[in-house]
């Protein structure tokens, strides 16, 4: 219990952070984006729903749209990625950095399309090349890192906490 | 290996599932969206007493020229609304400027062709049919519990149905051809995928018809010789379209239809006249009425650390409702999305994404307000360029630098609340590039909520 406390105390205010860090002149980074690559690639399975409501309501603090907007925003490419975690038990950062870019495009799409599927557009729909770059560059590092950190670390599954294996 | 079941997440599945059930159903499941997204506000909320005393206003001559141009706005919405009309209505009808609350019902030329209004049905009382814009026939008034409005009561908000709505009756209008001789014809509601929301329908003379070759030329009401007449004449219905076949060697275009292109974007209207009959004036009713929110309750807002720029969060005595619109001394600091225990997030307009109904001010003595719609494309700073639709081609010709208006934006939202300055971008003339005044801190503000005891 003591770890969804921290989880939805600190994973949504986790977005404000990530702003007040570049307003004060750090990457840009969508802490969405890191956030679907762990709960897809690193989380525990059975957490996933509640870990992603967590997400979500981060991301309701800083963009305009509601709240499943941002489920169905971020929830769907971890659905996607999902699956391929079998493939990538090494976790080597080639292909997390692959991911995360892959999600940093795909991430502004799909609140684009919600938006106006649902009439709720927001200004985190457009595609910022920059923000693509940085992820590629950060979010494998980060990863890292995070994976061992709470609140992550209570929702990490034992294969996730492998060390990164270098070939 | 992975076991089946735990490569199929079946919990995060329903969880997508559940969002969607959610979306669709977002009344009933907004309380939820207030307490969850509203505690995760806690954190900030306690911060914020770290952030400083809020400030109260700003400096006394910009809130003076934020005054004086709201009253000069408010006092040329009416002269330009009320101009024009009442030339051919019987002289002891009293005109309302109502607001409008919504625009919906997609009608002829996939344009909305439904308003609600910011008045009831009992409050208009014994009113006519016809809505107007100046010397611009709107639509139409419904009665509650017929037709349409079959299922609404005297007091829910009246309705209006535009002339492409596809209950609209058919008009009976004219225009005037190069030789100075009149054209008439009939028009009715377009279908939605045509190119227009009206189209010509039967026409007097149509060998003459088929040989127009001028666009937008003006289409005027007409008077009716026989029968019960619904619409008086001479109201600007609006501006023909001609369709056809291009030519070759420079003959002229073989027209094979004509439609109307309304006077007035329904999207873009902010305001309209309803025509109260003088026959049978009913001794008038002072109504305070819950559709025109106008309590304000004091609020203070706080920027949130790091989110986008124009992001802010809100700390009130009572519950806000979506959609709210938050003042600060007439100037517009954004709309509210209601939390739970009278905090709320703010997207300022810069930030935002949404569609507006605007109002242009053009300086003084330069006519009236221009109606626009349009949403903010790109924020650069405290300037954010406005991709706009609505103003007619004169309104176009004559739109300088000016000031920038709420139009009516909802129950919460209403007209006259200053944005900022704004002026065509010099590229592109679909783009309004509009200054809004930074404002940085914690400050006290107002929010627009229901009244109390209605």
């Amino acid at each position: 219990m003591r770890r969804w406390f921290w989880w939805f105390l600190l994973v949504p205010q986790g977005f404000l952070l990530v702003g007040f860090l570049q307003d004060l002149g750090l990457p840009p980074l969508d802490m969405a984006v890191l956030t679907s690559l762990y709960l897809a690639w690193f989380a525990q399975r059975s957490a996933l729903p509640f870990l992603l409501l967590g997400v979500a309501i981060g991301r309701t603090l800083v963009d305009e749209a509601t709240l499943p907007v941002h489920i169905l925003v971020i929830g769907i490419p971890v659905a996607l990625l999902l699956p391929l975690r079998a493939l990538f038990v090494a976790q080597r950062w080639l292909w997390q950095a692959v991911a995360a870019a892959l999600l940093a495009i795909a991430i502004p799409k799909l609140a684009g399309l919600f938006g106006r599927a649902f009439d709720q557009p927001s200004v985190s729909s457009m595609l910022d090349g920059w923000q693509v770059v940085w992820s590629a560059l950060l979010v494998p590092p980060l990863l890292s890192a995070l994976r061992f950190l709470p609140p992550f670390v209570a929702f990490t599954e034992p294969t996730g906490l492998l060390k990164v294996v270098a070939r | 290996m992975v076991k089946k079941s735990a490569a199929f997440p079946a919990g995060l599945y329903a969880m997508l599932l559940f969002a969607l059930a959610w979306l669709t159903l977002p009344r009933v499941f907004a309380p939820l969206e207030r307490w969850l997204v509203g505690s995760a506000c806690f954190v900030p909320r306690v911060g914020s007493a770290w952030m400083g005393e809020p400030a109260m206003a700003g400096n006394r001559e910009e809130l003076a020229l934020i005054g004086e141009l709201s009253a000069d706005l408010r006092d040329r919405v009416k002269r330009h609304d009320f101009a024009g009309s009442g030339i051919t209505m019987p002289n002891d009808d009293k005109s309302i400027l109502c607001g409008v609350l919504s625009v919906g019902r997609r009608g002829g030329g996939g344009e909305p062709s439904e308003l609600l209004l910011d008045h009831t049905y009992a409050e208009l009382g014994d009113y006519r049919e016809i809505v107007t814009k100046g010397s611009v026939l709107l639509g139409f008034l419904l009665k509650p519990g017929v037709g349409r409005a079959v299922d609404d009561k005297a007091d829910d908000p009246a309705r209006v149905i535009l002339c492409n709505h596809r209950d609209a009756p058919r008009l009976y209008a004219g225009l005037e051809s190069k030789d100075g001789t009149q054209l008439r014809f009939v028009i009715e509601p377009a279908a939605s995928v045509d190119p227009a929301p009206l189209r010509v329908d039967f026409w007097d003379d149509p060998y003459r018809a088929s040989k127009l070759q001028e666009s937008q030329q003006r289409v005027y009401t007409l008077p009716v010789m026989f029968g019960q007449e619904r619409v008086p004449g001479g109201l600007l219905v609006g501006r023909t379209r001609r369709w056809g076949y291009e030519q070759d060697d420079g003959q002229d275009t073989l027209t094979i239809g004509m439609f109307v292109t309304p006077a007035v974007a329904p999207r873009a209207l902010s305001h309209v006249v309803v025509w109260q009959s003088g026959e049978h004036a009913a001794p008038p009713i002072e109504f305070q009425s819950s559709l025109r929110a106008r309590r304000r309750i004091q609020a203070t807002v706080y920027d949130l650390p790091g989110a986008t720029h124009g992001r802010h969060m809100l700390v009130a005595d009572e519950d806000v409702p979506d959609g709210a619109a938050v003042v600060q001394d007439g100037l517009f600091l954004g709309s509210a999305r209601g939390l739970c225990l009278g905090s709320a997030l703010v997207t300022s307009f810069a930030a935002s994404r949404q569609d507006w109904s605007l109002l242009f001010l053009p300086p003084e003595g330069e006519g009236g307000p221009v109606e626009l719609h349009g949403s903010v494309v790109r924020t650069d700073g405290n300037v954010a360029w406005l991709r706009w639709t609505g103003p007619s081609r004169e309104q176009l010709a004559r739109l300088g630098e000016g000031f920038l208006f709420t139009g009516s934006n909802g129950k919460f939202c209403p007209a006259c609340l200053w944005i900022g300055r704004a002026v065509p971008d010099q590229f592109e003339r679909n783009l309004l590039k509009v200054i809004v005044p930074v404002l940085r801190g914690p400050r006290i503000a107002e929010v627009i909520v229901a009244e109390r005891d209605v």
